[in-house]
């Protein structure tokens, strides 16, 4: 194994990023921003089909390119860089790693299939409210008779899925879209490229899946911290670009601001945190790949390093842009707002700290 | 040999002449020169001195793999070779790229074999981040070069056999033009050292002057006046060894040393401790990690560049910042320097000069900003007159 990228993944990364400047560029991404979707199906079916994107965490023999979890870095950076809104972190991560590290051969066999082929979207409900982000034994949703009792909260894609994997104390259940007793209510959300909602069910009719939940979720939070970190970083360099080419072109006092320290200093900051939590991603890509001892524990350092970096990173690309940085027409704000949400989302500031506590044994 | 092959064999060398690594103890071990020359020459016999140097020079022609299994085994061990990590890491990588090959042949293998110390005299009082406006001089004469002047924070010059001096050789040129570097013998009658007493209350450093110095025609290294891409080369070497020699369980600001006296105490229970731990250990593994990448780029063939900039500045700012943790966690203990505590209150105290220490933070950014990043440079009034006419001071 390697921290630097293969010529395969090299290969990998030129093709999502020729396909997300063709077919995604920001012009697109806004469009979708301004419409009802919160991502436009048509790119994620073509990310999916003609660069595998979806299936690539997915083995041969359920359709998918049967690659490694570090791939799928590869593919999450370019799509991150753009902000591109796709359901690839709740179908392609969440749901398929819960597939996967679960125990039901007749689940993967029906819904990985169509993940692989951008079909059908997946996504866990599993957060019930921002102290209990990982609900799994904690869980306040009840299975009873062969159904599910319970709200979840900040469920990823929820509006679009074809499948939830809802987690309880009793494992996880898992419910189609439709079903009696279900009801999804989408948020109003900060982050304009991520469609969030709250799912409540109300004695909806589910499968139990075999396998042991609490430890499957568990290895699921590693890939979250892994994909979220991965997404975060690539966005955080695509802010650090953006100011820096700015800071180039814009005068004040006759010269390009980029001369003055007091913005070139802020600059060699994000530069320096970014390059560390680069580093940081590779490592734990490269952990969780040869499924090394310390995989959970890199991932929790990825993601905690990548989440509060891209804070810092996409606030300071607001300010160094000045005026022209807190206009809508400007991107800076869609980068602060994911930025935030995703510093949140699937455990906070503290959640992500106490995991790397967790992990380390202290 | 194979890498694994090389790896035992170091192992085998490192368990027979080296002691285990311990906490408690200074790496160094407190060794004295003559220890530490005996050291390096047995490491130079074993064949694990300059493991990735030609071999024409002393070197052992092999590849980054075998350095980093030299660097991983190596870790475990208490490496007396402190008087050496200069001369090695600075000036000799700089001999090799503009070196002739007289003086490759004549300084290389002496260095590996622990008969050389070398030191590296940049710094002068007038001047650390802006290192070309140095004011030592050196005037022809017959037969060479007479030098006259000072420098500041050598280190280890006080036992060091050779410099690499930097000097100012024709001041009617702007300042980055009329610099040249010279190989000086410390030995010679008009170099005095004296030693510079820091913060801290240790001595770490020296003031270095020189009193008509003369040195020989051959003594400088690239050409005369073109000592600043020679200068720059070596700083660039400095902030890679600066920044990716950070030992984690050498370091008492570290995680390892920390987490051990935190679960002494019990405050491993407080969620806000265990919070501050994980910081820690998050930032000082990503600098480990950011060290490995660097690594597996330059074997790959990438350049570092300027990057060596971010893992210095890296390296500087965290005891910086973890100086501020520590207070909220030991809390009084700091300032009673109690015999747990005083490791940590001699890293804050010493944090700050680490950071300036290759160059301050300040001209770290300046360098990743202008030179990674490709941001414009900011002119310096400086840049284009004549030295003898620039003003120094108020």
């Amino acid at each position: 194994m390697t921290l630097i990228d293969t010529d395969d993944q090299r290969d990998l990364a030129s093709s999502v990023k020729r396909f997300v400047s063709g077919q995604a560029p920001m012009s697109a991404v806004r469009k979708t921003i301004a419409s009802e979707a919160s991502f436009d199906p048509d790119v994620w079916r073509r990310l999916s089909q003609e660069l595998g994107v979806a299936g690539l965490p997915i083995p041969e023999q359920y359709g998918g390119a049967g690659a490694s979890w570090s791939d799928l870095v590869v593919a999450l950076r370019e799509l991150g860089s753009g902000l591109v809104p796709t359901p690839v972190l709740a179908t392609s991560v969440l749901a398929t790693g819960t597939l996967l590290a679960l125990d039901d051969e007749e689940a993967r066999a029906t819904w990985l299939p169509r993940f692989a082929e951008g079909t059908a979207v997946g996504t866990l409900a599993v957060s019930e409210g921002a102290r209990r982000p990982w609900a799994v034994a904690d869980s306040t949703c009840v299975v009873e008779d062969g159904t599910v009792t319970g709200t979840k909260t900040a469920v990823l894609n929820a509006a679009e899925a074809d499948v939830l994997l809802v987690t309880t104390a009793s494992g996880v259940v898992l419910v189609e879209k439709g079903a009696a007793g279900l009801t999804i209510t989408p948020s109003d959300t900060l982050d304009l490229t991520r469609g969030i909602a709250t799912v409540t069910l109300e004695r909806t009719p589910g499968r139990l899946l075999a396998g042991d939940a609490a430890s499957a979720v568990d290895s699921v939070a590693d890939l979250a911290d892994l994909a979220l970190a991965s997404e975060q970083a690539a966005a955080t360099k695509a802010c650090l670009d953006m100011t820096t080419e700015y800071a180039k072109i814009r005068y004040s006092f006759g010269q390009p601001i980029g001369i003055y320290q007091g913005v070139k200093h802020p600059l060699a900051d994000i530069y320096t945190d970014w390059a560390l939590t680069d580093a940081a991603i590779r490592k734990a890509s490269e952990s969780l790949a040869e499924g090394s001892a310390t995989a959970s524990l890199d991932a929790a350092v990825a993601r905690h390093l990548a989440s509060s970096g891209y804070v810092e990173a996409a606030k300071q690309t607001m300010l160094l842009h000045g005026g022209i940085g807190f206009t809508w027409e400007h991107d800076a704000h869609l980068y602060y707002r994911n930025a935030i949400t995703g510093n949140v989302l699937l455990g906070g500031p503290s959640a992500q700290q106490d995991r790397i506590a967790q992990k380390l044994g202290v | 040999m194979s890498t694994e092959e090389f790896r035992a064999k170091a192992l085998a060398w490192l368990q027979q002449n080296a002691k285990p690594f311990d906490e408690t103890t200074p790496n160094s071990g407190g060794a004295t020169i003559e220890e530490s020359k005996a050291f390096q020459k047995g490491l130079w016999e074993a064949g694990l001195a300059g493991i990735t140097w030609p071999k024409e020079y002393g070197g052992q022609g092999l590849g980054t793999a075998e350095q980093l299994a030299f660097n991983e085994v190596a870790a475990d061990f208490r490496m007396p070779v402190g008087p050496f990590v200069i001369g090695l890491g600075m000036p000799a990588p700089v001999l090799l790229e503009f070196g002739t090959e007289e003086q490759k042949k004549r300084h290389i293998a002496p260095m590996l074999r622990g008969d050389e110390i070398w030191s590296q005299l940049f710094s002068e009082p007038s001047g650390g981040s802006d290192v070309a406006s140095l004011q030592t001089s050196a005037v022809r004469v017959e037969d060479g070069w007479l030098i006259n002047g000072q420098k500041v924070w050598t280190s280890g010059a006080q036992f060091s056999d050779f410099g690499a001096v930097l000097v100012r050789t024709d001041p009617s040129r702007p300042k980055h033009q009329g610099i040249t570097m010279f190989i000086v013998d410390l030995h010679h009658p008009g170099v005095t050292v004296r030693p510079l007493v820091v913060a801290t209350g240790d001595a770490p450093f020296n003031e270095v002057f020189f009193d008509d110095v003369h040195v020989p025609e051959d003594a400088v290294i690239g050409e005369v006046n073109n000592g600043w891409a020679v200068a720059v080369a070596m700083l660039r070497y400095e902030r890679v060894t600066i920044g990716t020699g950070v030992r984690a369980r050498a370091n008492p600001l570290g995680y390892d040393a920390l987490v051990e006296l935190v679960r002494a105490r019990g405050l491993d229970a407080d969620p806000s401790v265990r919070r501050t731990l994980a910081q820690v250990y998050a930032k000082e593994s990503a600098m480990r990690s950011y060290s490995a990448v660097l690594h597996q780029e330059a074997k790959a063939g990438v350049p570092i560049g300027a990057r060596g900039s971010a893992a210095k500045l890296a390296g500087a700012t965290f005891p910086l910042w973890v100086s501020d943790l520590v207070q909220e966690i030991f809390g009084e203990e700091i300032a009673l320097q109690t015999p747990d505590t005083l490791p940590i209150a001699r890293s804050i105290l010493a944090a700050p000069g680490g950071a300036t220490a290759g160059g301050s933070n300040e001209i770290q950014r300046n360098i990743i900003a202008e030179r990674v990043l490709g941001l414009p440079k900011d002119a310096g009034v400086d840049k284009n007159v004549p030295f003898n006419q620039l003003k120094l001071s108020k």
